[in-house]
């Protein structure tokens, strides 16, 4: 063992795939930071650059990629009020009233502290744990993906805002969006109504981009006088503490260990990833916390869940990746592919036949963090005079970004009428004070609810497996007392308005 | 989260504001839409294939959300029309000022409706030229220098990201159907 972690440590730590790694790491931020562009879009990209390299300076450089994206996506959260990627869409929640009341180095230093500290937790699990990880996430039968999804539907109960009406009105719109376009197991298509826009669905990143950013920047436009003004996005002078910063992170040691965890695990469960893992940390958070009254009005504890939640699911992709050779998500394929090219199989024996490329990626995971680290603290200066640029060049440079991204996805030039129609329609919800997210939150679980329903009920029509089946029980309860709390923390919110009027 | 900012709870006999009115209304009009494309895409489901090898076909499942969806929208109805009769009419002239108030949103919002029509037939270059410069300028670019400032920007988000997509990333962005 020890001589297969020095063999791989001695491939990584060259000039060459340190250098590689720092500009993936760069690469990353900047990608995640520009709304509409994906973290899986930079992999993809960065993909053909790494042929050419040795196997563990590729990986190596697609892992700084990920890392870096994880973090890159909380910029444009915090500053502009838009997930730079759908990871962080919890970090918008309270980043950016952080950032609106006068703080915005405060929400990145500390998002970026979480993140590191996020990404450093789950590659020490990874390490540790990855085997008997990776064998309970790959035991979880459609039974449990199902019951498992509606313990993270339970989250709308968070996400509401003050009206539980309007946002499970807002989740079911986008539990049915979801259904649009081909059936997830029979192919047949759903409500196209013969329009060619519609037939392939409408793809999460759409709704994401049109809900969030285009029906954001028009809300920044609504005051003629202002705009006309040049006001900014955000009135501050910059101020970025980033020791304060850390130090306000650690005093919340166990919000930012529950948070990675949850990220470790919805990271190790094929198919969930960080869109979901931020979204669950955050109501785990809310949930737990002293102050839950404060969540979603700037609230640090909020920011650190999201982001060390959605970096911690870096290192919870790779354990059925590196202990299965089952990618978690379209990222780790992306890996897996990297790796298939230099002709090292992916499978259960990679640990056993490429040792120290294995340790080798271990260690980029520590490394990439690092460099992660060390590349915001720098930065974090320069993206914080974004707040500074007036809203007039903001706003068309963020919409031009938001199409290119909508139309680079699946180079398809219906999903820029789509963006247009889904930003309408997320305007209007927002000027109707319902609430986006748990819309978003549909679009993200609908399909798999779907698919996992139908296909329990495929192998076995037998609908009492998912209260006899132990996991699927667990999860089950879980949501049942999701709800009770919830409910019992609004009850007990009304009781207290009441009194004070 | 889109800060739900107003409660939606009746006000009681209290007279209510005339914002609180116009929401209402904003509310019953947006769910009877809702609820009238939920009963179209309810009978469309109902005509989905079956399948021989599962209980629940392509249709169940939709149908199922989107009784959920059309429940949800007789509820705020009937909680909004309840509000209704609490509320006095809107003063004459306020929606003429609501959307006078609003008008560079919608500008935008117009001008991003033209980009994207005509991305598609310009290609990328050319419709984002316009767009970026056009919208700028109703933001409030107007002096020389901002005109100036504004034509750069302009031309680094239409030539230039078109120039970065297309030979660092091999992307190609739309191309133009008329050019």
């Amino acid at each position: 063992m020890m001589e297969s972690i020095l063999a791989g440590a001695d491939q990584l730590f060259t000039l060459p795939t340190m250098l590689t790694m720092l500009v993936g790491v760069v690469a990353g931020v900047i990608t995640a930071a520009i709304p509409g562009f994906t973290i899986t879009m930079a992999i993809v990209l960065a993909l053909p650059l790494t042929f050419t390299m040795p196997a563990l300076q590729g990986v190596a450089t697609l892992l700084a990629v990920y890392i870096g994206g994880y973090t890159g996506g909380m910029i444009s959260a915090a500053l502009l009020g838009i997930p730079g990627t759908p990871s962080a869409l919890a970090t918008t929640f309270d980043a950016y009233p952080m950032a609106r009341r006068g703080e915005p180095g405060r929400a990145l230093a500390i998002g970026i502290w979480a993140s590191f500290f996020g990404t450093l937790l789950s590659s020490i699990v990874l390490i540790i744990a990855a085997p008997p990880l990776a064998m309970i996430a790959v035991k979880l039968g459609a039974w449990e993906y199902f019951s498992l999804v509606v313990f993270a539907l339970t989250i709308v109960a968070s996400l509401v805002g003050r009206s539980m009406l309007r946002g499970l009105l807002a989740g079911a719109i986008g539990l049915i969006l979801a259904t649009v376009g081909a059936d997830p197991l029979m192919g047949v298509t759903r409500f196209s109504f013969d329009l060619r826009m519609l037939s392939a669905g409408i793809p999460f990143l759409i709704v994401l981009i049109g809900i969030f950013a285009v029906s954001q920047l028009l809300r920044e436009v609504e005051d003629a006088e202002e705009v006309k003004a040049g006001k900014q996005l955000i009135d501050s002078r910059i101020s970025f503490k980033p020791w304060a910063a850390m130090r306000e992170v650690l005093s919340y040691p166990f919000n930012l260990f529950r948070s990675s965890m949850v990220g470790v695990f919805i990271g190790a469960v094929p198919g969930a990833g960080g869109s979901i893992a931020n979204l669950l940390a955050y109501d785990q958070a809310k949930r737990g916390s002293k102050h839950p009254e404060a969540f979603g009005k700037g609230s640090s504890e909020g920011v650190i869940a999201s982001e060390s939640g959605n970096s911690a699911t870096s290192g919870g992709g790779l354990i059925p990746m590196i202990a299965l050779g089952i990618p978690g998500s379209a990222v780790d394929a992306v890996l897996m592919a990297s790796l298939m090219v230099h002709g090292i199989g992916v499978g259960p024996r990679l640990i056993m036949d490429h040792a120290d490329t294995v340790y080798g990626m271990f260690m980029a995971m520590f490394l990439a963090s690092a460099m992660m680290l060390v590349v915001c603290l720098l930065s974090m200066r320069m993206f914080l005079k974004v707040t500074s640029v007036p809203k007039s060049v903001i706003v068309p440079v963020v919409l031009t970004c938001c199409m290119v991204g909508a139309f680079a996805l699946n180079n398809r030039v219906t999903d820029i009428y789509l963006l247009l129609g889904i930003g309408v329609f997320g305007y209007v919800l927002a000027k109707l004070d319902y609430p986006l997210a748990p819309l978003v939150l549909g679009v993200i679980l609908g399909p798999i609810a779907e698919t996992n329903l139908r296909r329990a009920l495929m192998t076995n029509e037998d609908w009492t497996l998912f209260f006899t089946r132990p996991i699927s029980l667990a999860l089950l309860t879980l949501a049942a007392l999701s709800i009770v709390l919830a409910l019992r923390y609004r009850f007990k919110q009304r009781r207290q308005n009441l009194a004070l009027d | 989260m889109s800060g739900a900012s107003s409660d939606s709870r009746p006000q009681g006999r209290e007279p209510v504001p005339h914002g609180e009115r116009a929401k209402a209304v904003g509310h019953i009009v947006f769910n009877l839409a809702l609820l009238g494309i939920a009963a179209v895409m309810f009978v469309h489901a109902g005509g989905l294939p079956s399948s021989a090898w599962e209980p629940i076909g392509s249709g169940s499942f939709p149908r199922l959300m989107l009784a959920i969806l059309a429940l949800l929208n007789v509820i705020v109805i009937v909680k909004e029309v309840a509000k209704l009769r609490h509320t006095a009419a809107l003063p004459s002239g306020s929606v003429g000022a609501w959307l006078w108030q609003h008008r560079l949103a919608f500008g935008v919002l117009g001008l991003f409706t033209l980009y994207a029509i005509a991305m598609p037939l310009v290609g990328f270059r050319w419709a984002t030229l316009p767009f970026v410069l056009a919208c700028q300028v109703l933001l409030g670019a107007r002096r020389p220098r901002q005109l100036a400032i504004a034509a750069v920007i302009a031309l680094l988000m239409s030539l230039g990201l078109d120039a970065l997509f297309r030979h660092v990333f091999s992307i190609s962005l739309p191309r133009g159907s008329l050019l």
